[in-house]
């Protein structure tokens, strides 16, 4: 387990299930404060139906059961907007801007929550800052953004509502590799700060430059965890993305 | 694949057991006029499940397609003494030719905007129907004369609903018989798959758009051909076939089973009717009845009264409820 | 036939036309919904109305705000039983459902109501305004003040207000809306409570203009549907030019060709423009995929 004694997102007996197939069965995950955990596995490993999941959200109808606590209070059960607004916030994959909007008024769109101690709430100056890119292309559409900016654009408005918690499922998708160290770098500046991160990743290799902990995850259920230095180099997480079975 | 053997023998045992049903519930007059509207009702409703069970779009031009039907046979039948076999060659000829306009028209556009453009379709006939002299106008075409299907020296006559039974009981079998022809049929493949995964059907080389034609070319056929046995029933038509009550029947027979159950038309339109008939509240509370069955089916039993059994089916089995199968690395199955 | 006289007549109805339509420009751009009940929720706000007025003495200026309180609770409910399946977005059912509503309301309101014609007069209806050759009556003015005040209304609504940005964010995309802290629920049910209002609000102004039957309402789905999808579907601007457009020609094809089929004609004018431009005519701002 990180350092940190204080355990801001603690799941406990996450099941998906669809008609009979079990797309997630986690035991157990506690992301600290100022902790970036990882999640990697292979396509259709379950990544994104856990952070989906956890986000209150799901493809279809499965049945989801069990414990979701954010900063102690359990918030399973509850819908996707009340815990969005509670600070679990979710970056989804793809989905990221409102294309009919700017980018000013895609900021805009963030609710503003109060702030709290844990929770710090960005402005938009200070998202600015941080993208400086998204400041030069704030009266530009949505729909006129590159894949880089969306991206920008998706955390900053996630910074804005103030999260304790930012879930990013693949937010190196398609982007160049330059892009995806910049993705990297703002996330390891926000954790400094303070925030937790769960980062959903299939690329190994940059989910290793910026996470503490790490999971591999296969058909839904952690085959491996540990720190970052001592899991980074195990050969299981190779052969689960080649499809070699372990025994 | 003892199912489909079940199915095999049940069928015929059931179609058998149709045929004589109005006999043995007393075989009276009024036995027979329902048993032959649940009949002619079932088929146009029948039309209408291709659409809705295996393409899944909804389609309400179908009471146009079953006025059709009833118009051409009813208008060539008194106006040009046409018989009954040509009466329903041209309905038949007359709906392909409206239901063809309508696909065309609407082979690109989406979804509900299709079934905007059937559902004004319905209600711009109902006042072309009641307002032209040609058709009639508001009094309708009179006069209908009986089944006339004789064919060389053999006669084929009906001058009453109990000899109009086996003709509407045919006609249902047939229709039955086309529905499930049309199910294993490559285009009833194309239709389910256009259905659930409309890019994946595309990138098997359906068109999506063309299938919609094609099933709307096989089904407008089969609502017409009831409209035309219901001409002969009714001895007159007026612009009342268009009335929304038609519509809400079908739509109603083609969901209370559940959908794609090919028996499923026929014992949900015989539901409705008897209650229609023999324990009827008044015709505005029947309203009201029929239109909650539609909402409630579809809003709280979305598989039907048949995905009611389905838990029950299962106990029988003796199979246990659905359980999760895990299955993972350490579990392989 | 004077012209400027059809022309009044057309932009008088062109107002009601657009009013009529207004519920369903939001319903269908924002929640993606097709309401099939709508001509059945404009009779019960038209006859709601006239019992009001005529049979419990109410005031028409309380009567309306009666019945688009009723319309209102009716859209609520619609929505609330259609809720699973407005979230999977399943359009089939919802249709169905709509339709099956309508045919309920339209069974009970003939129950309670009866079958018989009905006229609702109103103060404002009795009364004539003449200009030369000219008439039309203070009803027909209200129908026009009331259509552009609402069309303003909305549009500074969902343009200009938090609770305007919200609608535009769950029209183009509700999950994302979901991530972003809406009650993308509340929004839903929001919409279509106001389609409920607005139809009996429309049926309230729009109804002493013709006698009433409990078996109405078809023709209003017509032309609210052509409205909608002339005017670019989601367009508030569209609609209402739409609505205007289709009121002139309505007019028109009264006087000089038949008015018996003034809806067949719309409607043929409608397939012609889907043929054409399967979009509508104006490329509505929500004119997007679903």
């Amino acid at each position: 387990m990180s350092a940190s004694v204080n355990v801001v997102l603690r799941v406990r007996d996450l099941r998906v299930a669809y008609a009979g197939n079990q797309a997630v069965d986690l035991k157990s995950l506690d992301v600290g404060q100022g902790e970036v955990v990882g999640v990697v596995g292979a396509n259709g490993a379950g990544k994104s139906t856990l952070v989906n999941a956890l986000a209150g959200w799901s493809r279809g109808a499965p049945r989801v059961t069990g414990e979701v606590a954010l900063g102690g209070q359990r918030v399973d059960g509850r819908p996707t907007h009340e815990r969005i607004r509670s600070g679990l916030l979710l970056v989804p994959e793809g989905r990221l801007v409102f294309g009919r909007m700017n980018v000013e008024d895609n900021l805009s769109t963030a609710f503003s929550p109060l702030a709290a101690p844990g929770r710090k709430v960005y402005t938009r100056d200070e998202i600015y800052e941080l993208f400086p890119r998204l400041k030069e292309r704030r009266h530009h559409l949505g729909s006129q953004l590159s894949g880089g900016e969306r991206q920008m654009l998706g955390i900053g408005r996630a910074l804005m509502m103030g999260p304790r918690v930012l879930l990013l499922d693949e937010p190196s998708i398609g982007l160049a590799p330059k892009l995806v160290q910049q993705v990297l770098d703002t996330m390891r500046t926000l954790a400094r700060s303070g925030l937790s991160i769960l980062l959903v990743e299939q690329n190994v290799r940059a989910a290793l430059e910026v996470v503490d902990r790490l999971l591999l995850l296969e058909r839904g259920r952690v085959v491996l965890e540990g720190p970052a230095a001592q899991v980074g180099n195990d050969p299981r997480i190779a052969q689960a993305y080649l499809g070699v079975a372990t025994a | 694949m003892t199912s489909q053997r079940l199915q095999h023998i049940a069928l015929p045992l059931v179609g058998l057991g149709v045929f004589v049903a109005p006999a043995a519930f007393g075989g009276t007059g009024s036995v027979y006029s329902a048993a032959v509207l649940i009949a002619i009702f079932a088929v146009m409703a029948y039309g209408l499940d291709v659409i809705v069970s295996d393409l899944g779009e909804v389609s309400l031009a179908h009471t146009v397609f079953f006025a059709v039907g009833s118009y051409t046979t009813a208008w060539l039948s008194t106006k040009a003494g046409a018989g009954a076999w040509v009466t329903l060659g041209a309905s038949i000829a007359v709906v392909l030719i409206f239901a063809a306009f309508i696909g065309l028209v609407t082979l690109r556009l989406r979804e509900f905007v299709f079934s905007l453009v059937t559902y004004a379709v319905a209600v711009v006939a109902m006042s072309v129907a009641s307002n032209w002299a040609f058709l009639g106008g508001s009094d309708g075409i009179r006069g209908i004369p009986m089944l006339d299907l004789s064919i060389a020296g053999l006669p084929l006559t009906a001058r009453n609903d109990g000899e109009l039974w086996p003709y509407a009981f045919a006609l249902l079998a047939i229709t039955i018989y086309v529905v499930d022809r049309f199910r294993h049929s490559r285009l009833g493949a194309a239709a389910i798959m256009t259905h659930l995964n409309p890019r994946l059907a595309t990138m098997s080389g359906i068109d999506p758009a063309r299938v919609r034609l094609q099933v709307f070319l096989v089904s407008a056929p089969i609502s017409a051909a009831a409209g035309w046995l219901y001409a002969y029933q009714r001895a007159y038509v007026s612009a009342d076939v268009l009335e929304n009550y038609f519509l809400i029947l079908m739509l109603t027979a083609v969901v209370l089973m559940g959908r794609r159950q090919l028996l499923g038309p026929l014992a949900a339109t015989a539901l409705v009717l008897m209650q229609e008939k023999f324990f009827s509240l008044g015709g505005y509370v029947d309203k009201i009845v029929l239109g909650s069955v539609l909402v409630l089916v579809l809003a709280f039993f979305p598989q039907g009264l048949m995905g009611l059994m389905r838990p029950l089916r299962r106990i029988a089995q003796r199979r246990a409820p659905s359980q999760t199968v895990i299955t993972t690395v350490e579990n392989p199955k | 036939m004077n012209l400027t006289q059809q022309l009044i007549n057309g932009i008088v109805l062109g107002h009601a036309f657009a009013l009529v339509a207004i519920g369903w420009t939001l319903l269908l751009g924002v929640a993606r919904l097709v309401n099939f009940g709508h001509g059945q929720m404009y009779m019960l706000g038209a006859f709601v109305t006239w019992w009001a007025v005529v049979k419990a003495g109410v005031p028409y200026v309380l009567a309306v705000p009666i019945a688009m309180a009723i319309g209102a609770l009716f859209g609520l409910v619609m929505q609330r039983v259609m809720l699973k399946a407005t979230f999977e977005q399943n359009l089939v059912s919802i249709m169905i459902m709509t339709l099956g509503f309508g045919y309920v309301l339209h069974g009970g309101a003939a129950l309670v109501f009866g079958s018989t014609g009905q006229i609702l007069d109103t103060a404002l209806s009795r009364n004539d305004i003449t200009i030369g050759d000219l008439w039309f009556t203070w009803q027909d003015a209200a129908i026009v003040i009331a259509a552009i005040v609402v069309f303003v209304g909305l549009k500074w609504v969902l343009d200009g207000t938090r609770v305007g940005r919200l609608v535009r964010m769950v029209a183009e995309d509700p999950k994302l809306a979901m991530l972003a802290g809406v009650n993308v629920r509340r929004v839903y049910y929001g919409v279509f409570a106001f389609e409920g209002a607005a139809v009996a609000f429309a049926a309230g102004m729009v109804a002493p203009r013709t006698p009433i039957l409990t078996s109405m309402g078809f023709e209003e789905v017509i032309m609210t549907f052509v409205v909608v999808v002339l005017g670019g579907i989601g367009s508030v601007t569209g609609s209402y030019v739409a609505g205007v457009a289709l009121g002139l020609f309505t007019a028109l094809f009264g006087a000089l060709v038949s008015p018996a089929y003034t809806s067949a004609a719309a409607f043929l004018v409608l397939i012609a423009v889907l043929v054409l431009r399967p979009r509508g005519l104006s490329a509505g701002p929500a004119a997007g995929a679903h």
